[in-house]
């Protein structure tokens, strides 16, 4: 799976989603149950996938799937 | 009842919201003389709840002027809300601005963003003694309520006031939602003891929270586990909070690992960490576990809170008195509700516990008398700090479907097991409606039949 593949498929587990919705406009403004269930489901199962740990600011700022892809290249993982 | 005079005559602060906005106890008790003015009489009102000044005001403006609430979550979804206003008749609705159009009744009064709209429903018999009404399960919408008299909230706000050592130079956060009895009993608590009240209409996720919480100097927060997991998650325990000196938890078990992780905190950095526990039937709150015994009693729910008593009983109902054997656990106290309303005749009803609650918790007992909870009676579940009524979800799904079912699971997971194969992601996506549960918390699968024991009695820990 490629790495664009591997957000995805976080994405749409996490929110229950087909990953056709998945886009830069898809965040906790626009997404309806984005609340500190999903955001904390969302950082854990990024971790995993990508075996990194985020920062606490970033866990806070992972607010939308564009910002999102910004933080885990700040670990390392190139899209 | 909850503002004081003597935090009325020296204008202290009541609360403060994220934007800096202050309301003293003063600007509350004349708001709730001008509220009451608008309904001058004694009637039942809907409040569609936020952690905003609207909100706590209106909640504060009924309990002084003896109109009786039923406080909801202002994101109810529209067909619960509207069964819960058949069953109930409301009389009068307080809710944010932005819902207003969303009922067909005359706005007859607005003020801090929130606007009183009066029904032509003709109200139900209210009894004396009560004074406010909660929802039993977070959001299946049961139109079960818990009645509770004035006494209860007194009661919990003196009792509560005594466990945290409550003080008017207290800064407590209210971050749990208000429709939420953890949450209410907070701000009820540290409003009648004269603190200060940070509100917070949001989640520990959000990022003004941790500015909120930092720059406010908080001195109280409070959360259930799932608040804790964020905390962790968080690395709180590196952050530097001078300021704080209690972190309190309820509204579930909280882990073993998570408990010791808080404990030690707590004991490193000089703060207390106190656990507790109740039930909304109990006025949020009946045991807790004093903060010297964090380290040596993990995972304990404590003993009583003030003026109230825990003990244990057996299948035949007579007290158990050993250390270390199971009973359920029931508790007695002046915060033990009225009873449950099912229909608006119910709330002509008086009290129906005499101050016994048993609590549907199996627990046991140490030979210190520590209390630790062991296993449930009580056909519910606690999802992410959410009571989920397994009955009430069984018959929402059943009355949609008209499918045989049963929900069984743990707090980590729900199971809903139904008997027809075709339906599945169909039921799953009912009850995120219904609910708004997490998909991850629940999960639906198939079971060709009903599993029944002799006699008939569903079995429900078949797997």
């Amino acid at each position: 799976m490629s790495v664009l593949e591997n957000y995805n498929t976080v994405f749409s587990s996490v929110f229950n989603v087909d990953v056709s919705v998945l886009s830069d406009d898809f965040s906790s403004t626009s997404v309806d149950n984005w609340d500190s269930i999903t955001q904390l489901s969302l950082v854990t199962a990024m971790e995993d996938a990508f075996d990194i740990m985020l920062d606490p600011e970033d866990i806070l700022n992972f607010k939308s799937y564009a910002v999102g892809k910004e933080i885990v290249a700040k670990y390392g993982v190139t899209f | 009842m909850l503002l004081q005079a003597a935090f009325i005559q020296d204008q202290s602060t009541a609360f403060i919201d994220v934007e800096g906005n202050t309301l003293t106890y003063k600007e509350l008790s004349d708001f709730s003389k001008v509220f009451f003015k608008q309904i001058n009489k004694r009637t039942l009102i809907f409040i569609f709840s936020e952690n905003t000044f609207g909100s706590v005001a209106g909640y504060i403006a009924t309990l002084e002027s003896k109109i009786v609430p039923l406080l909801l979550h202002a994101g109810t979804e529209k067909s619960l809300r509207d069964a819960l206003i058949a069953q109930y008749q409301p009389e009068y609705f307080w809710l944010p601005e932005s819902m207003a159009t969303e009922f067909k009744y005359d706005v007859v009064f607005s003020a801090l963003g929130y606007v009183l709209l009066k029904s032509d429903i003709q109200p139900p018999i209210l009894h004396d003694d009560l004074s406010l009404l909660l929802p039993t399960s977070g959001s299946t919408g049961s139109p079960k309520l818990v009645r509770h008299s004035y006494q209860n909230i007194e009661a919990n706000a003196q009792n509560v006031g005594k466990v945290f050592d409550i003080c008017t130079k207290d800064r407590a956060l209210a971050v749990l939602p208000m429709y939420y009895t953890m949450g209410l009993s907070v701000i009820t608590s540290y409003l009648y003891g004269g603190a200060t009240i940070l509100l917070f209409n949001g989640s520990l996720t959000d990022a003004g929270f941790w500015k909120f919480l930092k720059e406010q100097k908080t001195t109280i927060l409070t959360g259930v586990p799932y608040s804790f997991e964020i905390l962790s998650k968080l690395r709180f325990t590196r952050m530097d909070l001078p300021d704080l000196k209690i972190i309190s938890q309820g509204g579930g078990k909280l882990s073993a690992n998570l408990f010791n992780d808080f404990a030690d905190y707590a004991e490193r950095t000089g703060k207390k960490f106190i656990a507790t526990y109740g039930q909304t039937e109990g006025t949020a709150r009946m045991a807790y576990l004093p903060p010297e015994f964090a380290q040596t009693k993990i995972g304990s729910i404590g003993k009583a809170i003030p003026n109230g008593k825990l003990y244990l009983i057996d299948d035949n109902g007579n007290e158990i008195s050993e250390a270390n054997v199971p009973g359920e656990m029931v508790y007695s106290g002046p915060n033990v509700t009225l009873g449950y309303a099912y229909t608006s005749d119910d709330l002509q009803k008086g009290d129906e516990r005499q101050q016994v609650l048993p609590t549907g918790d199996i627990a046991v007992k140490d030979q210190d008398g520590f209390f630790y909870i062991v296993g449930r009676i009580s056909r519910f579940l606690k999802l992410y700090g959410i009571r989920i009524g397994l009955d009430e979800v069984e018959q929402l799904i059943f009355k949609e479907f008209g499918v045989e079912n049963i929900c069984t699971g743990t707090d980590e997971k729900m199971k809903i097991y139904v008997t027809d194969e075709a339906i599945l992601t169909e039921v799953a996506s009912f009850v995120i409606q219904k609910t708004g549960l997490y998909h991850q918390s629940f999960e639906v699968l198939f079971i060709p039949t009903i599993p029944r024991n002799d006699v008939g009695k569903i079995i429900y820990n078949f797997d």
